[in-house]
């Protein structure tokens, strides 16, 4: 179809395409722009520019403990799911396991299988023991849906090197231990990275399991944002989607540059 | 598939620290979760707990319970559907386009809101749809509109809302078996005489019918265990199956009857993952990572 002089359906394929890529932006780029508009409920067209939503945002203490505490729970979850999801998926590309492909379908399950579920039984259990709702739940809960990722993106850059510089190293006299740390760990590199940061996103942007491992006073950021967007509709809110949309074009960008957004879509 | 009869190696114990968590949180929880569906009490603080199917006749019993089951499905195929009809053109775009800024640019823009809170995302189209959101104030100002229109508070916004959310999924789906597709076959039929028109309904269409089912199954999957936009552009107009499951916990405190409709969701929600899984590691023919 290239090289070709534009004709009608052409042109009729890239105005739908366009519409489309608008219909899936200009959400997000409409929270700014009532981030930054003074009138206090949600309001079109703005009337001005004003920061005094960031400021309720940064100066209120529900917020902030909130946003402190989303944080934490994502710096630990990323540390665990990286650990875990990266051995996870060595084991399964290298260990040579029996029923390897099943045992990756089950990790892999909480991408899919609904997340409500995954704080709901979580919290039955908890419940039944007599444990209640300590903040380590919260980030078990998190882990358990961020250790996909890290394996998702650590099995795509193993599945795409070439088994036979780990087996030269081997040739050369390295012993297994030496070529996996100098061999295999530094050529996974990329993917576990890539890995930690949907982690990290994944973590602090989490809601359904949230919803039940969370006790009053103790919310995450989402939590708290969810209930106060159930009465109040203002700038606040909107300020602090920023903070989310910020993250997550980082990331984007940060996934690009470390691993090309194209290995997210071979899978 | 040599590596198949090689012996298993100790790297395999790596695997430890990940089964453990799987097993202690994941699989146990299920089970508890599925046990307390079928038992009359809590077996901790009462002794005298039988089973019982009461829970799940509740379910099927009440109209009010069984048209919340109804409104999910409805909500998951109408969300599906569309989905589909705006993700398939933008996936063929992406999955034909030669130039690698453009192709990277377009992943961006697909992946950004994906990787976008949730609440964030239906706070933006709450902003739209509202009585004096973006949308009515601006057909107001166009005078095409004397009052504002119904936008949110119904299902028609939570089906906005969802297939905002789950389009990315559908494309992303998509893209690879599109990209997988013979281009010298549409080239054929066009040779062959086919307008574009026809190469496109008779080749490709037929050719990317496995990602558009597998893809479909995704964002049914997705759309019917949504919390977060059912619950904000539904208000309380719209009454989900998650919606419900949340209710109980948080509300009556029923953890029976949560449990009940935890697995009947659950059981929808294995079988199309199942089939999912299975559809695409047919056309791929590699090992399934999604």
């Amino acid at each position: 179809m290239n090289g070709r002089p534009l004709d009608l359906a052409r042109a009729a394929y890239l105005t739908v395409n366009g519409a489309i890529v608008f219909f899936l932006l200009m959400p997000i780029a409409i929270v700014l722009v009532f981030a930054l508009n003074p009138t206090p409920y949600i309001a079109f067209p703005p009337v001005g520019v004003t920061l005094r939503w960031f400021v309720k945002f940064f100066s209120s203490p529900d917020f902030m403990s909130a946003l402190w505490l989303s944080l934490r729970v994502a710096a630990l979850v990323v540390v665990l799911s990286t650990t875990i999801g990266a051995m996870c998926a060595l084991a399964l590309a290298r260990g040579n396991l029996p029923g390897a492909r099943l045992l990756t379908t089950l990790f892999l399950s909480p991408l899919m299988l609904p997340a409500i579920l995954t704080g709901l039984s979580l919290f039955q259990m908890l419940m039944l023991a007599g444990i209640g709702r300590p903040v380590w739940g919260l980030v078990v809960g998190h882990t358990l849906v961020a250790v996909p990722y890290v394996l998702r993106t650590t099995l795509a850059v193993l599945a795409n090197f070439d088994r036979r510089i780990e087996e030269a190293a081997a040739v050369l006299g390295a012993n297994p231990a030496r070529v996996f740390f100098e061999v295999t760990l530094p050529l996974i590199r990329p993917g576990v990275i890539a890995g930690a940061i949907f982690a990290f996103i994944v973590s602090f942007d989490q809601l359904p399991i949230s919803l039940f491992l969370v006790v009053p006073g103790g919310e995450t950021l989402p939590v708290v944002l969810l209930n106060y967007i159930r009465f109040d509709l203002d700038g606040a809110i909107a300020a602090a989607s920023m903070v989310s949309i910020v993250l997550a074009l980082t990331a984007v960008v940060l996934l690009e540059r470390i691993i090309g957004l194209r290995a997210y879509v071979r899978l | 598939m040599a590596t198949r009869r090689r012996r298993i190696s100790p790297i395999a114990w790596m695997i430890a620290p990940a089964a453990l968590l799987f097993v202690m949180f994941f699989i146990l929880p299920f089970g508890v979760m599925a046990t307390l569906s079928l038992l009359s009490g809590n077996p901790v603080s009462n002794p005298n707990v039988t089973l019982t199917l009461r829970h799940y006749n509740r379910l099927f019993d009440s109209d009010l319970y069984f048209d919340a089951l109804i409104a999910t499905l409805r909500i998951g195929l109408v969300t599906t559907g569309i989905a589909l009809v705006i993700g398939y053109p933008l996936a063929h775009w992406m999955a034909r386009m030669r130039s690698r800024l453009g192709h990277a640019l377009l992943l961006m823009a697909v992946i950004a809101p994906l990787l976008t809170g949730i609440v964030v995302r239906t706070f933006a189209w709450m902003t739209l749809l509202a009585d004096r959101g973006v949308i009515n104030t601006t057909l107001a100002w166009l005078g095409f509109a004397d009052k504002p229109l119904p936008l949110m508070y119904n299902e028609f916004g939570v089906v906005v809302g969802l297939v905002h959310i789950y389009v990315p999924f559908m494309v992303l789906t998509l893209v690879g078996v599109i990209g997988r597709i013979d281009r010298t076959l549409e080239e054929a039929a066009r040779g062959l005489g086919a307008n574009r028109a026809r190469t496109f309904l008779e080749v490709t269409l037929p050719l990317s019918f496995p990602g558009i089912l597998a893809g479909s199954l995704l964002v049914f999957a997705l759309a019917i265990s949504a919390y977060v936009t059912p619950v904000l552009l539904g208000g309380n107009n719209v009454l989900t199956l998650p919606m419900l499951i949340y209710q109980q916990v948080s509300a009556s405190f029923n953890l029976g009857f949560a449990g009940a409709l935890g697995v009947v969701l659950l059981a929808v929600s294995l079988v199309l993952v199942f089939a999912y899984n299975a559809i695409l590691s047919r056309v791929t023919g590699e090992r399934q990572l999604a």
